[in-house]
């Protein structure tokens, strides 16, 4: 027990000396997370803002005036231009996203003939874009009509009265932070751990190692405990970025995300050295990982919702160590560490964990045969 | 475990890797103390032979007994007794000297103090003259290859393999690290070498001849000249490549078993040693005849050659 120690402390001092004293590799540990979690959490938002909008009006319709100050106003509209005659114009020459015109001699006017109808133009080349700007205009159109005319609320009898839980104000980034987190984290730790272990073997130190007497056990802890620690360091890097960077509120229980987050490294890492286990290069070890971490990402609910998918890309999706993961964080993030919520996902994860090292134990060879 | 008992003891040892037959039913042993050498083309089964002695491998079949550990009881019971230089520098270039050293140590399960102590003295012993700090591939091949076998003696095996030890270095480095052999053996540590080298077989005490997985022949470097060639070798100087018609004309006498070029001159084998002065009578004078005694390198010409038939 004593000598297993000495082994994975000697691979411990190794393999850091190793990772941490090669820029490249400090680079990629510590470098490329914060970057791609501020790419990411930037500039992947389903949110839009700064929509062009051009209203058409007459200098004298004075509600129609005030109607497009509640529009600029709202945070969402800028300012574009279209001309009278020909408002598609604008719309396909791209100087606007949509066109505001009012009803044929102007809206107060018709308004005062109680029947106001007002025309909205949308481009809808981006059908995402288009629902988004209808939903805001009918919002805006609504409230103001409310406002100004309480007597004769137009609408239907029946109203929704929606309340937003857990990200109130709808941030993207509140939701896409932590998904993001744990991609990169499972792409780093995962190509960490293969490539480390395919250089072994590419180099030819891998003679080196197993010409020592040891079992197994300990080639393989040896092998994954210095990037167990490696994992989580990168884990709490990421994860103070999106506290620090995105302002992502922890409701939860900051030792259940730790919790978490440790056994998902260690998953990773078990994941890595099976990848490792089929490669001869570090090459090899490199598509490999690519080719699991790319459909592991995609089907893991962070970016496109698990429910649409057909059912047997379902299946797939749930024997996703990266799914449970994704879905911890949000959880324990944004709702809380309920233990309805979190336990299920933890016993999922912690069942995964065990069998990786289960197949990668078994798969592991210290003979060159 | 008493003195008389071999080192090495190998009985009809058999590897295939699919449906290629590496090391082909051999059986050999090595005594203790000895430098024994393993001479044969690349691809002729000795590095498979060695990795399997070192439990690096598998055998497909037989028995390997390595210092009194029988193979079959787990490689790693192998693995305690034997240190094992691979061909292929083995050490991690982007550590230093000293942390490949305390790496190795501690996969041998040395702990630090006794490594500490036992690192300068190997320093010591190899000749090594650069600063342990140094990063590994900033060393010239020769200090490599030297920390090589420092890193191979941590342990103090009982058995050592070198597998083409001095490939690529320079004649000097060469020199010393069959300074470095000897001296090990003198130790009463058994050393198992491969070599291209026919000088640096001469040096050792017996030589395991390897053809396609095969072991074709396992005598001390004298015995296996003698048994190669009974008859007398000869050197014939003055005879040109040019000289068609006379080589064809030595080549029929009845006393030539066989001529072939050798360097600028040529060496030629008789049927008897009794044709030796009838056939010297019926050679022109400007070739001169020289009875030598054959170098390795005539031994393993015929020997392959003879194999190959």
């Amino acid at each position: 027990m004593k000598s297993s120690l000495r082994v994975i402390l000697g691979f411990l001092k190794k393999e850091f000396a190793q990772t941490l004293r090669d820029p490249v590799m400090r680079l990629f540990l510590f470098g490329a997370p914060l970057l791609q979690l501020t790419i990411f959490g930037y500039a992947i938002t389903t949110e839009f803002k700064n929509l062009k909008l051009a209203v058409l009006l007459q200098p004298d319709d004075s509600v129609m005036r005030e109607l497009s100050g509640h529009f600029y106003n709202s945070g969402w509209f800028t300012r574009a231009e279209a001309e009278q005659g020909d408002p598609e114009k604008a719309l396909y020459s791209g100087a606007a996203d949509a066109v505001l015109i009012a009803p044929p001699g102007g809206l107060t006017k018709a308004l005062g003939r109680g029947n106001a109808g007002l025309q909205l133009l949308i481009d809808a080349s981006n059908a995402t874009k288009a629902r988004i700007v209808e939903a805001y205009a009918s919002s805006i159109v609504q409230k103001y009509a409310a406002s100004r005319f309480p007597a004769r609320e137009p609408g239907p009898g029946l109203s929704f009265n929606v309340r937003i839980l857990y990200n109130p104000s709808l941030e993207t980034s509140y939701f896409m932070v932590p998904g993001v987190m744990t991609m990169i984290i499972a792409l780093i730790t995962v190509m960490l751990t293969g490539m480390s272990m395919a250089r072994e073997k590419e180099m030819g130190t891998f003679e080196t190692i197993i010409s020592a007497p040891l079992k197994n056990s300990e080639i393989v802890l040896g092998k994954t405990i210095p990037f167990v620690v490696l994992g989580m360091a990168d884990a709490l890097l990421v994860i103070a970025a999106g506290l620090l960077i995105f302002k992502v509120p922890i409701v939860g229980n900051l030792f259940v995300i730790f919790a978490a987050s440790f056994i998902f490294v260690c998953t990773a890492v078990s994941a890595g050295l099976l990848i490792s286990t089929f490669a001869r290069t570090q090459q090899q070890a490199m598509m490999g990982t690519f080719l699991f971490i790319f459909p592991a990402n995609l089907m893991s609910g962070i970016m496109f919702p698990i429910e649409n998918m057909p059912l047997l890309l379902r299946a797939v999706a749930y024997i996703n160590p990266i799914k449970y993961y994704a879905s911890l964080l949000r959880n324990n993030m944004l709702k809380g560490s309920y233990p309805v919520v979190v336990l299920p996902d933890l016993a999922v994860l912690t069942l995964m964990l065990l069998v990786i090292v289960f197949i990668t134990i078994r798969r592991f060879r210290r003979t060159l045969n | 475990m008493n003195n008389k008992s071999p080192a090495v003891e190998i009985k009809n040892l058999s590897v295939r890797f699919g449906s290629f037959t590496a090391v082909d039913d051999i059986s050999f042993s090595v005594q203790k103390g000895e430098i024994f050498g393993f001479l044969g083309a690349n691809g002729a089964g000795k590095t498979t032979t060695i990795r399997v002695i070192c439990g690096l491998l598998l055998p497909t079949s037989g028995e390997v007994t390595v210092a009194g550990e029988v193979s079959n009881s787990g490689e790693n019971r192998l693995k305690e007794k034997v240190g094992y230089m691979s061909q292929k520098f083995t050490l991690y270039d982007d550590l230093t000297v000293g942390e490949n050293l305390y790496f190795k140590a501690a996969l041998r399960k040395i702990d630090n103090e006794a490594a500490s102590k036992k690192i300068p003295e190997l320093f010591k012993f190899i000749g090594f003259s650069h600063s342990p700090s140094t990063l590994v591939r900033e060393l010239p091949t020769g200090a490599k290859q030297q920390i090589s076998l420092a890193a191979t003696l941590l342990h103090d095996p009982e058995i050592i393999f070198l597998d083409e030890p001095t490939a690529g270095v320079s004649p000097g480095v060469r020199d010393m690290f069959w300074k470095l052999i000897e001296k090990l053996a003198k130790e009463g540590k058994t050393v198992i070498v491969t070599t291209h080298y026919m000088d640096e077989a001469e040096q050792c005490r017996r030589i395991a001849l390897m053809r396609s997985g095969r072991l074709i022949a396992l005598d001390s470097p004298q015995g296996l000249k003698k048994s190669a060639y009974p008859e007398p070798l000869l050197r014939l100087s003055g005879l040109g490549r040019s000289d068609s018609e006379l080589l064809a004309k030595i080549s029929a006498d009845p006393a030539v078993e066989k001529i072939w070029p050798f360097g600028m001159r040529y060496h030629a084998s008789l049927k008897s040693e009794e044709q030796l002065e009838s056939f010297k009578k019926r050679l022109p004078e400007r070739v001169s005849v020289e009875r030598i005694s054959p170098s390795l390198d005539d031994v393993f010409l015929k020997l392959v050659e003879g194999a190959e038939r």
